[in-house]
């Protein structure tokens, strides 16, 4: 299993050449010239920082790896509720940070004056004994993770290179930043949960207290023993031992370790979550209170091992992390009878058995759909085989509240989002809902992914897998390539970057994409459906108008300033839009006005114009009886071209009748005078 | 036409012929234009017949008149109708109604022709001006028949009219 961290920049200790400063919230400068490595995170650089305000106050600054996904919701929350055994939060937002010549989320902190507490200890600075275990380390990562755990957070980063002392007189440790990457994105194996640390590196997901209770007993192993007694071993064989062994075993190994911390080890490094130590316990133990040890309890192991993929298995939960690696050779061992009777065998599994030989048969008889493929079968037999594992699909492991940070990664690196799209769209998640009723809140995770698939299976703009991405994702930044580089992560920040990234827009690109878009649906609390059918119009001028409509209806809501460069880019696409009105003038009339309303950088004032109810009901029912006036000319008109020869004898008629009237009259009139001029 | 009416007809002809021996006799040789157009003409409003006659009346009448106020003889009325003066007015009006039977229609047929043209030429010209105005759309919807429903677009709330003027 990899276990490297992302890659950082190629900043170094170092001030760089062309170092600057940042200023966050017109308060806080930090100084690119001043590097602080020894507090850097695995994602994160850290400069100085000072507060503009006081002087004195000990800072420094945690420069994210642009595109990382930051835990905003986390810092929001300590934030505004600050408490002990924790490096305190003092700001955080986006800013331009000129090393990376881009911007990126900068979060100040306070400075840990004693330095890194495993450096110090390795460096001889700082000695601890068994004896200073309960009251100098577990008392304040309690005391952190107590006040983390009040506030709905899991820190998810308890490690010994994680804890700093505060204190110059390195008397007080605090856990260090949890921040800069997804949760457990930065933990070697060691101190992940044996459930968890079976997930790929992306996909250990947000946890809870649990699993920072399983960091602290594995932390408190290291810094008991002064060093990570497995830190050579593999991460494969790593896990194969944790399985076979269990966690405790497999950590502690032949070290030796203090009698009095036998008690919480073996409680902390519990395999199984529900037994696993949490706080209570630990406070009781801080206060004195003895309770029975946790007996070591190994993994169920067969007496004859079964040969898999080059490897002598014991136990199925190894098995069905090896099953998911190798896929085509999983499906054949699953036909083989000489699996089945070891499964019988050694390891008790005649239910198993005949459970996996059922699926086989279900994928046999759905040969023409993806329930009888290869991937989806080995996906359904590992989940029965391991049912508190992660969900492990394709070769991709994930836990249940993992998808989302799995997501951003593969998303990130253009890795393969389609395995993770699969685990929804075909249900795959549900094989393990079932069984998390205790380790995790399985409905509240399976209504969780439930909507991700509502999201996933539509296809419009707004929905689809870049929904899922910031939907399952608060700390990313959108994705669009217009706005990528301005770290934009809350809503606040996206016009302003769209009015920024009009500048150097090239071609006809209209400012919404699909990321954009998506960014908005998922950010901004406010009924955007009938602007996202719009955009989804197959029109092209109702894609605009709703592109138009949605602009507009951020600005006027968020009460963001003028956006000249924005106002003019959107006026230049807006031709579709302007032609859907029917009447020429009309339009003219439009174009007339854009350029007044761009140099007011009023997106309202420009969708006002271009969709004014009023004016389009006018050019409808204007259009209405033009058209009806036309379809009365054209019947005239063909009614005086077929009429021809029928003309030609209807006048002839009429004028014969006129003659005989005319000679009527005459006659009328002669006789008249003749008979006046005659008689009287 | 039955037997009745013949009959009656014949009646009062013997008694016209009784009564008013010489105005019959003018009439029956002065009105034979009018006679032979009612031959003639076959269709349904006799137009013919009405042009002719009456013409042909207007000629008559004047000495109709005179005969009946005058003269009211055989003698007088065979004198009339051996005047060639007399003949020629009479033959002539009825020529006059011929004539103006035949050439009116043309100049009738003639004039509506053109009203139509132009007509015609003013029909276009709406036509073309709708065009320019509303787009050669127009032409489509009205061989369809039906204009499309009006674009549902999307709205942003209405109080957006209230929202800060930007500065």
């Amino acid at each position: 299993m990899a276990e490297q961290p992302m890659a950082a920049d190629d900043t170094d200790g170092d001030a760089p050449a062309n170092a600057g400063t940042a200023v966050l919230g017109d308060r806080f400068i930090i100084d690119g010239s001043k590097p602080l490595p020894e507090l850097d995170s695995p994602n994160a650089k850290a400069y100085l920082a000072e507060d503009r305000r006081d002087l004195s106050r000990q800072l420094f600054a945690l420069v994210c790896i642009p595109g990382m996904p930051v835990r905003t919701r986390a810092m929001r929350l300590l934030k505004n509720l600050p408490g002990t055994g924790t490096l305190e939060l003092v700001e955080w937002n986006t800013a331009f940070w000129p090393i990376l010549g881009r911007r990126t989320m900068i979060i100040v902190m306070e400075r840990p004056l004693g330095g890194r507490v495993l450096e110090q200890l390795q460096s001889g600075a700082v000695r601890l004994t068994e004896y200073d275990i309960p009251r100098r380390v577990v008392q304040p990562i309690y005391e952190g993770l107590k006040h983390l755990n009040s506030v709905g957070v899991a820190h998810r980063a308890v490690r010994p290179d994680n804890l700093f002392f505060a204190d110059r007189e390195r008397q007080e440790i605090v856990l260090g930043d949890c921040f800069t990457s997804p949760p457990g994105f930065d933990q070697p194996l060691v101190f992940e949960p044996l459930e968890r640390s079976m997930a790929n590196q992306a996909g250990r997901g947000h946890g809870s207290v649990v699993d920072d209770m399983f960091a602290l007993g594995a932390s408190m192993v290291v810094l008991t023993l002064g060093h990570n007694p497995i830190e050579k071993m593999k991460a494969d064989d790593l896990l194969f031992r944790r399985t076979n062994l269990g966690s405790y075993a497999a950590i502690c190994g032949n070290a030796r370790v203090p009698m009095s911390l036998l008690e919480p080890l073996r409680g902390l490094l519990s395999d199984i979550p529900q037994e696993r130590w949490g706080l209570t316990e630990v406070e009781l133990w801080l206060n004195g209170r003895q309770q029975t040890p946790l007996q070591k309890k190994a993994a169920k192991k067969a007496d004859t091992p079964y040969r898999f993929s080059g490897r002598d298995h014991l136990n199925i939960r190894t098995l069905a992390h090896a099953f998911n690696r190798n896929i085509p050779e999983a499906v054949k061992t699953l036909r083989e009878e000489t699996f089945h009777a070891w499964l019988k065998r050694a390891v008790d599994g005649g239910a198993l058995s005949e459970t996996l030989k059922g699926y086989v048969d279900t994928a046999d008889f759905h040969k023409d759909n993806f329930q009888g493929s290869e991937e989806y079968l080995v996906a359904r037999v590992v989940a029965s085989m391991d049912p508190i594992g992660p969900m492990r699909y394709k070769g991709m492991s994930l836990c249940l509240d993992g998808f989302g940070p799995m997501l951003a990664s593969e998303m990130i690196r253009d890795g393969n989002v389609q395995v993770l799209a699969e685990i929804i769209n075909r249900d795959i998640y549900q094989f393990w809902v079932g069984e998390r009723s205790v380790v995790l809140d399985s409905l509240e995770r399976a209504q969780e992914l439930a909507q991700i698939k509502a999201w996933l299976v539509i296809n419009d703009p707004g929905y689809g897998v870049e929904r899922c991405l910031y939907e399952s994702n608060h700390g990313i930044n959108c994705q669009s390539e217009l706005v990528v580089d301005d770290c934009v992560i809350v809503i606040e920040d996206l016009l302003p970057a769209l009015d920024a990234a009009a500048n150097h827009v090239e071609g006809r690109a209209r400012p919404m994409d699909r990321h954009i878009t998506a960014f908005i649906a998922a950010r901004f609390n406010e009924d955007i459906h009938p602007h996202l059918r719009a955009l989804a119009s197959t029109k092209e001028s109702n894609a605009v108008v709703g592109m138009l409509s949605l602009l507009a209806f951020l600005q006027w809501k968020l009460r963001v300033q003028p956006l000249y460069g924005l106002a003019s880019w959107v006026g230049g696409v807006l031709g579709p839009a302007i032609n859907s009105f029917h009447s020429r003038t009309t339009r003219r009339e439009i174009e007339r006005e854009i350029p007044k309303l761009v140099r007011k950088g009023s997106l309202p004032e420009l969708f006002d114009l271009v969709d004014n109810a009023e004016k389009r009901l006018e050019d409808q029912d204007g259009y209405a009886d033009a058209v009806d006036e036309y379809i009365v000319c054209a019947t005239e008109i063909g009614e005086i071209e077929e009429a021809g020869s029928e003309l030609t004898d209807k006048a002839i008629t009429t004028g014969q009748k006129t003659a005989a009237m005319i000679s009527l009259v005459t006659t009328m009139i002669v006789v008249t005078i003749t008979f006046i001029a005659e008689v009287l | 036409m039955n037997m009745r009416v013949v009959v009656w007809g014949l009646i009062i002809f013997v008694m016209l012929l009784l009564v008013a021996l010489p105005t019959v006799l003018f009439l029956s040789f002065s009105m034979l234009p009018a006679v032979v157009a009612l031959i003639v003409d076959r269709t349904d409003e006799k137009s013919a017949t009405f042009c002719v006659g009456g013409l042909n009346l207007c000629g008559v009448f004047p000495y109709l008149l005179s005969l009946w106020l005058q003269d009211n003889s055989l003698d007088q009325s065979l004198r009339l109708l051996t005047d060639v003066f007399v003949l020629a007015v009479i033959y002539g009006a009825a020529g006059m109604g011929w004539m103006l039977y035949l050439s009116l229609p043309p100049v009738i047929a003639s004039f509506i022709q053109v009203m139509s043209q132009r007509r015609l030429q003013q029909l276009r010209a709406t036509q073309k001006t709708i065009i320019e105005e509303w787009g050669e759309e127009v032409i489509h919807d009205a061989d369809v028949g039906d204009v499309s429903a009006p674009v549902e677009m999307p709205h942003a709330p209405s109080e957006r009219t209230q929202a800060p003027a930007p500065a």
